[in-house]
């Protein structure tokens, strides 16, 4: 290679400095801060390095990141991260792809982010890549890590497989449950859960730019989700709590009479997840399932999906698997008790609850 | 002597392959696909309300999550027994269409032009485009600082390898710009789906959304710019890498395999006729379903779905004792790793017995595309370069086409709220099939409701299809037929395998999989 090529490239400084407010706002701080930022981008040995994983997935948490407008994929790809493995992106293939994957956890220090869910059923045969199981790969990337960061509802607490006969868990939780599997590699590396199905972009870039800045991670709740994106109640701050305040629920999608009125009866999960999407949208601030008429169903959530489904049904009672149905009063004082404990921003939920009850028997009634 | 090959991971797919074949003579003789990750999504839906199949359906595979929203949702609209509204019906065409054109686009630049181009030919490119020398820059930093990922390692370069300097590092830089507008198409399409990708708004009785006219103005715009895409860098693209440097592989149809092919009917452009002038979701559809038999020129067969079946033989699966094949509707998905001479868990499906090919280039010679059919008339065997082709022939057709499905979207915005949805309540006992062709192909869902709640959910996805193990005749899956013959001169680098397969643009997550643990350690060796 000639490297009289090389050439200072005014286009890195700029992205830098997209990249830098960008993820400042997006973690709501000071914009003061942005030359700190700028620096710690530009000044870093190389790019991070990023392992990232796929198991039991959808391609969703990818294709989600790929859709990051600003900064764009592109540009964090070119000049943010080294992106070593990833089985959807990478040239790659075969004998090649696990070389790469090899030479980068012998490295060590690299960000490992992980998408699907792990199965641990049938000592993992559920899913393997180049003959071994996914829990062993994750085992062996996990070790030599220097954070770890599950992405989406499968990654994080299990997700939608949790429901299926593959006994699939996430990095952490099965569920609400910690299940234990992985800590000895853990140790004190900070593991940072991105749930939502699919992941958002913003949420992941931010927490890498954070990461590169102040060597350290944002604070976390008890589900290990950075308080900044997942500590708020969408009921709590949704567009249409007027049209719950004043008992108007959507009954029928297809009376436009009830257009933008409170989904609640339709199945609405808001008053159980915790995220920003109310504030955040999606896809580059367009948009987000409430204001596309679509009720939200608490993807955000450890519980998500057995706990809420039926999702297009009103319910009070979920079934939680290998503990039974459990009565609304319980969930409520789970959920309760994590607001408590610093997540913050709650209301009284019971008391949501049992104003619920009063306007939809009204609304049978009719 | 025979040698194997084994590529495990195959990547730049969705979801997880491995392909196994045997090499005598540098020239393929036998093959075996087998995917290697199973979530049970089939079984997971047992006894729920039937409304939660499109949410967790979409979920089956994030890449062509519209298409199993919708295909869950008419098999349920068939089942609850509703016509659905024309805005909902306009807004499932324009969530499919804008789909197709991304999807395509991005296979093309980023899942599979790296098998095609000398990336570091870029560093010799001599012209003064401004744009160019900054992709140069962008790349030479990247080589001089040792850390070219995701793009490195890779498999050795052929002769199909483009590599002279301006075109390469055009390429380049299309598939950079590729990457953008992929996700400027998903913010297009969050306008009516909320977020993408996964939407939450195409249920059974429509769609959910009711975006107002101002917001359809600045979708039309969003789109325009999607439909310029395609026409002036991704088909121009396709057109000179696969009438130039690819002519020979074109010529000599790499990756044939059989010649009968199956496509559904999609894009309803009116609303349900008389009863006879219905299927799914509409009538006068854009795209045309049908099958051809043995011969890609032939004459266009109406698509029986009674004659689709679905063989275990060589399945990790359980059938009731006696039974090879059943239909979707009547489906059973029960594992059954330890199953003697079982090689894969991918079921076969057979239309009537026989192996078909889905996808883009079964629609292409169904519908017969006027481009592909004059290639194949001046002699191209339908092949990979083939599939390339069909795919951006077919953005080009639906993305000109949605501009008026916008504007009609647009007038009823303008006459009042968008009704997208006719709501129904859930039926004690029904059945339903819904079907649509995804990118990759012919898609299918059946669902049967019994007490107001799922008693048996079947789905017969492209990749099934497409990457099926042999039958009970023994007669080979499509992808596995269609790696015969391929030439691989050197066992080290099989990269015409991997063109061939990355050309159906597999999607295994949603054709659900599982590894023989009997014969999972003795398959570990790699390449050679």
């Amino acid at each position: 290679m000639n490297t009289d090529l090389l050439r200072p490239t005014s286009i890195t400084r700029r992205d830098f400095v997209k990249i830098s407010g960008a993820a400042l706002a997006i973690l709501g701080l000071s914009q003061a801060l942005k030359p700190r930022v700028v620096k710690a981008l530009e000044t870093s040995a190389g790019k991070t390095a990023v392992i990232w994983l796929e198991g039991q997935d959808c391609a969703g948490c990818t294709e989600s990141f790929l859709n990051s407008l600003e900064p764009s994929a592109a540009s964090i790809l070119l000049n943010t991260i080294s992106l070593r493995y990833h089985e959807t992106a990478m040239a790659a293939s075969g004998y090649q792809a696990e070389q790469a994957l090899e030479d980068t956890i012998n490295e060590g220090g690299y960000l490992l982010v992980i998408e699907g869910s792990i199965p641990m059923a049938e000592d993992g045969l559920y899913c393997t890549i180049g003959g071994k199981p996914f829990k062993d790969i994750v085992k062996e990337c996990a070790r030599n890590a220097a954070a770890i960061v599950p992405v989406g509802a499968c990654a994080t607490y299990g997700g939608i497989p949790r429901s299926g006969p593959t006994q699939a868990v996430g990095y952490l939780y099965d569920g609400t449950r910690k299940h234990g599997y992985f800590d000895d590699v853990t140790g004190n590396k900070p593991v940072i859960n991105l749930p939502t199905c699919p992941l958002h972009p913003e949420r992941l870039v931010a927490v890498i730019v954070h990461y590169l800045t102040f060597s350290s991670i944002p604070p976390l709740d008890n589900f290990n989700r950075p308080i900044a994106f997942y500590g708020k109640l969408q009921h709590d701050n949704c567009e249409r709590r007027g049209h719950f305040d004043a008992g108007r629920f959507m009954a029928d999608w297809g009376d436009s009479s009830q257009k933008d009125w409170c989904l609640y009866l339709k199945g609405c999960r808001g008053p159980w997840a915790h995220q920003d999407c109310w504030s955040r949208l999606w896809n580059g601030r367009t948009n987000y399932c409430i204001r596309a008429n679509a009720p939200c169903v608490a993807c955000s959530e450890p519980e998500f999906y057995e706990a809420f489904s039926p999702l297009y049904k009103r319910q009070f009672d979920v079934n939680f698997p290998g503990v039974g149905r459990i009565s609304i009063d319980k969930i409520m004082a789970t959920v309760a008790g994590v607001a408590a404990a610093g997540v913050g921003g709650s209301i009284i939920l019971d008391k949501v609850i049992e104003r619920k009850e009063a306007k939809e028997s009204k609304k049978e009634d009719k | 002597m025979a040698e194997r090959i084994v590529i495990d991971p195959l990547t730049r797919i969705e979801g997880h392959l491995k392909i196994e074949v045997e090499v005598e003579n540098g020239v393929v003789t036998d093959a075996w696909c087998a995917g290697t990750m199973a979530r049970g999504w089939e079984v997971l839906l047992r006894d729920r309300d039937p409304r939660d199949a499109p949410y967790v359906c979409s979920r089956v595979c994030s890449v062509c999550e519209g298409v199993h929203a919708i295909a869950s949702s008419q098999a349920l609209d068939e089942a609850f027994g509703i016509d659905i509204p024309e805005a909902g019906r306009l807004m499932r065409n324009l969530f499919c269409a804008g789909l197709y054109m991304h999807d395509h686009f991005i296979h093309f630049y980023v899942l599979s032009a790296l098998d095609y181009l000398d990336i570091m030919a870029v560093a010799q490119y001599s012209g003064s485009d401004a744009g160019l020398l900054a992709v140069k820059d962008k790349i030479v930093g990247l080589v001089n600082k040792n850390d070219t990922a995701p793009f490195t390692p890779r498999y050795a370069l052929d002769e199909y390898c483009v590599n002279d300097p301006e075109t390469v590092t055009t390429l380049v830089s299309h598939y950079i710009k590729a990457v953008e507008m992929k996700a400027k198409s998903q913010k297009m399409l969050a306008i009516i789906m909320g977020i993408q990708p996964t939407a939450n708004t195409v249920m059974p009785g429509g769609c959910t959304a009711t975006p107002t006219a101002q917001q359809l103005s600045e979708f039309r715009t969003l789109w325009q710019e999607q439909v310029d895409f395609v026409n002036n860098y991704y088909l121009p693209d396709v057109l000179a890498v696969g009438t130039g440097p690819l002519l020979p592989l074109a010529l000599n149809g790499l990756g044939m395999g059989f010649t009968n092919y199956l496509c559904y009917p999609m894009f309803p452009q009116n609303d349900p006729g008389s009863a006879t002038d219905r299927s799914f979701g509409g009538s006068n559809h854009l795209i045309g379903g049908g099958v051809l038999i043995d011969d890609p020129t032939g004459s266009v067969q109406a698509v029986d779905y009674k004659m689709i079946s679905e063989d275990i033989k060589y399945t990790w699966g359980n059938y009731p004792a006696g039974t090879t094949s059943l239909h979707p509707s009547a489906g059973v998905t029960e594992f059954n790793p330890r199953k003697q001479d079982a090689y894969s868990f991918v079921k076969a499906p057979r239309y009537n017995g026989t192996t078909m090919e889905v996808g883009p280039l079964a629609r292409g010679l169904v519908n017969k595309y006027p481009v592909l059919m004059d290639l194949v008339a001046q002699g191209a065997k339908p092949g990979v370069v083939a599939r390339h082709l069909c795919r951006a022939l077919e953005s080009k057709t639906v993305g000109e086409a949605g501009l008026a499905w916008i504007d009609r979207l647009t007038e009823l915005a303008t006459a009042g709220p968008i009704v997208g949805m006719k709501d129904s309540a859930v039926p004690g006992s029904a059945k339903g099939m819904g079907a649509w062709d995804a990118p990759r192909g012919a898609l299918a869902h059946w669902v049967d409701i019994e007490d107001g709640r799922i008693k048996n959910y079947q789905l017969v996805v492209p990749s099934t299809w497409n990457q099926s193990p042999r039958d009970s005749n023994g007669v080979r899956g499509q992808t596995e037929q269609s790696l015969i013959g391929a030439p691989v001169p050197d066992v080290n680098n099989p990269i015409n395998l991997v063109r061939i397969i990355r050309s159906y643009d597999p999607c295994l997550a949603c054709a659900i999989h599982l590894i023989d643990p009997e014969t999972n350690d003795i398959k570990v060796f790699k390449v050679g």
